[in-house]
């Protein structure tokens, strides 16, 4: 038996693997990492990123400039949830001044295509996260190949990349729930449809209430996901402790539970959707910035970039958190507003939850994934806006004590990994879709408040028939001038 | 390793006691039967889990069911662990790392009128000077006499305290200190604001990907130096030395003076050479140069190299230690890569100065290792009571 040349010794990563990566286009490091698995372990690269590196300067060719690592994510090294539960409240208070934003990359990305942008296509969607990509791969499906996809970084590297890859029906809309029952089926013929695993896992979602008033209203949309179909119910925290043993079943009154709900690997559906786009001939151009867009006669005319101009006849704008400031280049406002988010990963361990569970009250939620790792997030009241993906110790200090207090027996549980990612949130928690008031061939795919990545496969399939000219009055629904009209859509099953 | 009911503990640093019940994970019929090389058996190339089972739902929901009961190291920890409580401190500067740099840095800042605080993860200072890996590095009396200088100058050193993460400070706590650092001592965490922070985190090791390398039998020659000079152990006595570069010489030689017998050192440049050739002239050292390596025996007894079989009792791995950049990284400071130096260096001014105005580096952090180390921790010391204005005494 053939030993292997391993370049990972905590994910068993081989050289190999790597050589297949970079022949598959994730030459740069951070594509690498999360094609191979490279440095997600316990000693989070510091043994092999130095080789990893050497190993794409020399197959992939990469620029100087763009030899810098992977971004370092604390903690150092892996640590125990009791600790942090046990930082002293002065860390969790935040200061009422926010901090000063990071300092963005300025200049052209090194690792930009050298081919020149085209001069023209029918359709530009700006943003290569999920529903851009869906929605390039659904354009080409019904014929309309000429597509250019323009993403500022790698594919994952927007929220996308970063969320905890929770998929559920359970929403208070019946809009979001018939989204979301179509999207969770594709999910399940992914691999068959688009060639590549998402590991749809179907463990169900137990949302937990604390309080009374929490408890009515699942009862409420208890009731609306029946008539849709859904097989969730109202259980008593007994049985909720059945179903998650470790749970300290006396921190909720009762829960609602559907087990037909899951978590997924997020990452392989943006290459699943760009390879499936690619192969119907759409263009994908990473690590390209948007800077203007040129309206004239109340029509777009064309997207510039930090690599040139394209004209157009259709710009889809499908950058989440950040589709209100491209948006504005075009002289138009929306009401969405981006909020950090931030989560972490624990050490994996062998399978013992199934469920997604998360706490209405405290927004705290956790599931186990594939890997084994405990991934979990927890909202913050306090949180300012804005498009900040840093990491806090506060969050660590506040995601530990809640787990801890719910799951006593995860205290010695290390966590390897926080990072965080922006929720694009809307007034009424629902969607901004379809037409811009006001400037013609401008399309909204934004504001899904941290739930796009779940509802994405329907809400693309839909918005490319419905720009192919069938009716769907999901766009008219959701068109942004609701906002102005006052038809709003009050989405209230939101986590975090 | 579990241990006492804990998964996943790195058997290797954990302290033994009395009483301690430890137990294998992921390996229930023992080391030798190794029930998941049934994958390398089944896909002997590589085991390509994104296309895996693709075509068929009933086979990727197999696939599914199989792959999630293989995933995962330790089972749940048994017991209850409550919260440990933890501790906040502000200070003016914090140095990380107690080696020659780290010290350097925090004699020069506090000599200069900084309020210092050193911490260092292990149980002693001194870091890789205590190895003898470079001849003419600062070594254990270095050490010593610079432990009695941090004493005169004032500086608090703490032991077992590894710091794990650097944040911007946006905590209530001491809204003029922009840095905020998490640190792990024994009994609990402590969150630690500071004016600027110094970090002298020295480098890692680094494994050479050839085929057996995880084998029981292979080490890293800094860790094997490190059990001869703090534990007095060694693996057996025969070992050969892979790797390459200055590195691959310093620590062959080093080994032999720490008792072992030099079976072969063998420069194995991958996958690329670093620019840094093996100095041809080390007549003293039975050197070899092949890029086929192979690992024989469990734990390892025989180091195939090309058509070469040479017996031995552990295999040394020497590459340029890794700089330690991931503290400087997380905080938001520049880095770029080095073949020369083995991974990424923080970028800095000659004041140590980083891309992050309250941080510094020094040390192999900043891409000077061994014998340069000291110097370029002082001048780190230099430029930070410099930039948090400290009066000279």
């Amino acid at each position: 038996m053939n030993d292997k040349a391993i370049v990972c010794a905590c994910e068993d990563v081989t050289a190999l693997e790597l050589e297949d990566a970079v022949r598959r286009g994730f030459g740069d490091v951070e594509s690498m990492k999360r094609y191979t698995g490279l440095g997600t372990g316990p000693c989070q690269g510091k043994s092999c990123l130095a080789a990893a590196m050497r190993f794409c300067a020399d197959r992939a060719s990469l620029p100087t400039a763009a030899q810098v690592p992977f971004r370092a994510r604390p903690p150092l090294s892996p640590t125990a949830l009791a600790g942090l539960a046990g930082l002293p409240d002065e860390i969790v208070r935040r200061r009422d001044s926010p901090l000063p934003a990071p300092a963005a990359r300025l200049g052209p990305h090194p690792l930009q295509p050298r081919e020149p942008l085209p001069e023209r296509a029918n359709v530009v969607i700006v943003g290569g996260g999920i529903m851009g990509l869906a929605l390039a791969w659904n354009l080409a499906g019904l014929g309309e190949r000429d597509v250019l996809v323009l993403e500022r970084g790698y594919l994952c590297e927007g929220a996308s990349g970063r969320n905890g890859g929770g998929v559920r029906a359970q929403f208070t809309t019946p809009s979001h729930i018939e989204l979301a029952k179509e999207s969770i089926d594709f999910m399940a013929r992914f691999a068959q449809e688009l060639g590549i695993n998402v590991w749809l896992r179907r463990g169900g979602y137990l949302f937990l209430a604390h309080d009374e008033p929490t408890l009515r209203r699942l009862e409420a949309s208890v009731k609306l996901h029946r008539a849709h179909g859904l097989v969730t119910r109202l259980i008593h925290p007994g049985e909720a402790g059945g179903l998650v043993p470790e749970l300290d079943t006396r921190r909720f009154i009762g829960a609602s539970w559907n087990p037909d709900d899951g978590v997924v690997f997020p990452w392989p559906f943006l290459w699943g959707y760009a390879d499936g786009a690619r192969k119907r001939g759409v263009r994908i151009d990473t690590f390209t910035r948007v800077t203007a867009l040129e309206v004239t006669g109340g029509a777009v005319q064309s997207v510039t970039t930090d690599r040139g101009s394209v004209r157009a006849d259709r710009v889809v704008i499908a950058c989440g958190a950040w589709s209100p400031s491209v948006t504005a280049m075009a002289g138009v406002a929306l009401p969405n507003v981006p909020y950090r988010h931030e989560i972490v990963s624990s050490e994996p361990l062998k399978p013992f939850l199934g469920p997604l569970v998360t706490m209405l009250g405290t927004g705290l939620y956790f599931s186990q994934s594939m890997r084994g790792e405990i991934v979990g997030g927890m909202g913050d009241p306090n949180e300012p806006s804005g498009l900040n993906q840093s990491s806090s110790l506060r969050f660590l200090t506040r995601y530990a004590r809640a787990l801890t207090d719910l799951v006593p027996r995860l205290g010695h549980v290390k966590l390897l990994r926080q990072w965080a990612g922006c929720y694009d949130v809307t007034p009424d928690h629902s969607p901004v879709l379809g037409e811009t008031p006001g400037v013609r061939g401008l399309l909204q795919m934004s504001g899904f408040v941290g739930h796009g990545f779940m509802m994405a496969p329907a809400v693309a399939r839909r918005m490319a028939a419905w720009m192919g000219g069938a009716r769907d009055e999901l766009f008219e629904r959701f068109n942004v001038g609701r906002f102005a009209e006052g038809r709003l859509e009050k989405e209230t099953m939101i986590i975090g | 390793m579990r241990v006492d009911g804990v998964p996943s503990l790195p058997a290797c640093r954990v302290p033994l006691r009395e009483g301690m019940i430890c137990a294998r994970q992921n390996a229930p019929l023992g080391a030798d039967a190794d029930l998941l090389r049934a994958a390398d058996f089944l896909f002997p190339e590589k085991l390509d889990h994104h296309h895996l089972m693709v075509h068929s739902r009933l086979l990727g929901r197999v696939a599914l069911e199989v792959a999630r009961r293989l995933a995962g190291l330790g089972q749940l920890p048994d017991a209850v662990q409550p919260k440990q409580p933890g501790a906040l401190r502000e200070e003016q500067v914090v140095v990380i790392g107690g080696g020659p740099a780290g010290m350097s840095a925090a004699i020069a800042a506090a000599q200069r009128g900084a309020r210092v605080l050193l911490l260092e993860r292990d149980g002693r200072l001194g870091g890789a000077a205590l190895l003898g890996v470079d001849a003419d590095a600062p070594a254990a009396a270095w050490v010593e006499e610079h432990r009695r200088a941090l004493v005169q100058a004032n500086v608090e050193f703490v032991l077992d305290a590894e710091a794990i993460g650097i944040y911007p400070n946006d905590a209530a706590a001491g809204p003029a200190k922009p840095a905020l650092i998490a640190v792990r001592r024994p009994a609990g965490l402590v969150a630690v604001l500071a004016d600027a922070v110094v970090i002298a985190t020295g480098g890692m090791s680094q494994p050479l990907p050839f085929a057996g390398v995880d084998r029981p039998g292979v080490y890293a020659a800094r860790g094997l130096l490190a059990l001869a000079v703090h534990q007095g152990v060694r693996i057996g006595s025969r070992v050969c030395v892979v790797g390459e570069g200055q590195e691959l010489v310093d620590a062959a030689r080093a080994l032999r003076g720490a008792g072992y017998e030099l079976a072969r050192v063998v420069d194995a440049a991958w996958p690329n050479p670093s620019g840094e050739a093996v100095p041809p002239t080390a007549p003293d050292l039975p050197l070899l140069r092949s890029l086929e390596l192979r690992a024989r025996g469990n734990p390892v007894r025989e180091l195939r190299a090309g058509e070469e079989r040479i017996s031995c009792d552990a295999i040394a791995v020497a590459l340029p230690p890794a700089p330690a950049h991931e503290l400087a990284s997380q905080a938001g400071a520049a880095a770029q890569f080095s073949a020369q130096a083995g991974g990424f260096v923080v970028s800095a001014d000659a004041s140590g100065c980083t891309s992050v105005p309250w941080l510094f580096v020094g040390g192999r952090v900043a891409g000077a290792g061994g014998v340069r180390a000291a110097d370029s921790g002082a001048r780190a010391g230099v430029g930070v009571a410099e930039r948090i204005g400290a009066a000279r005494p």
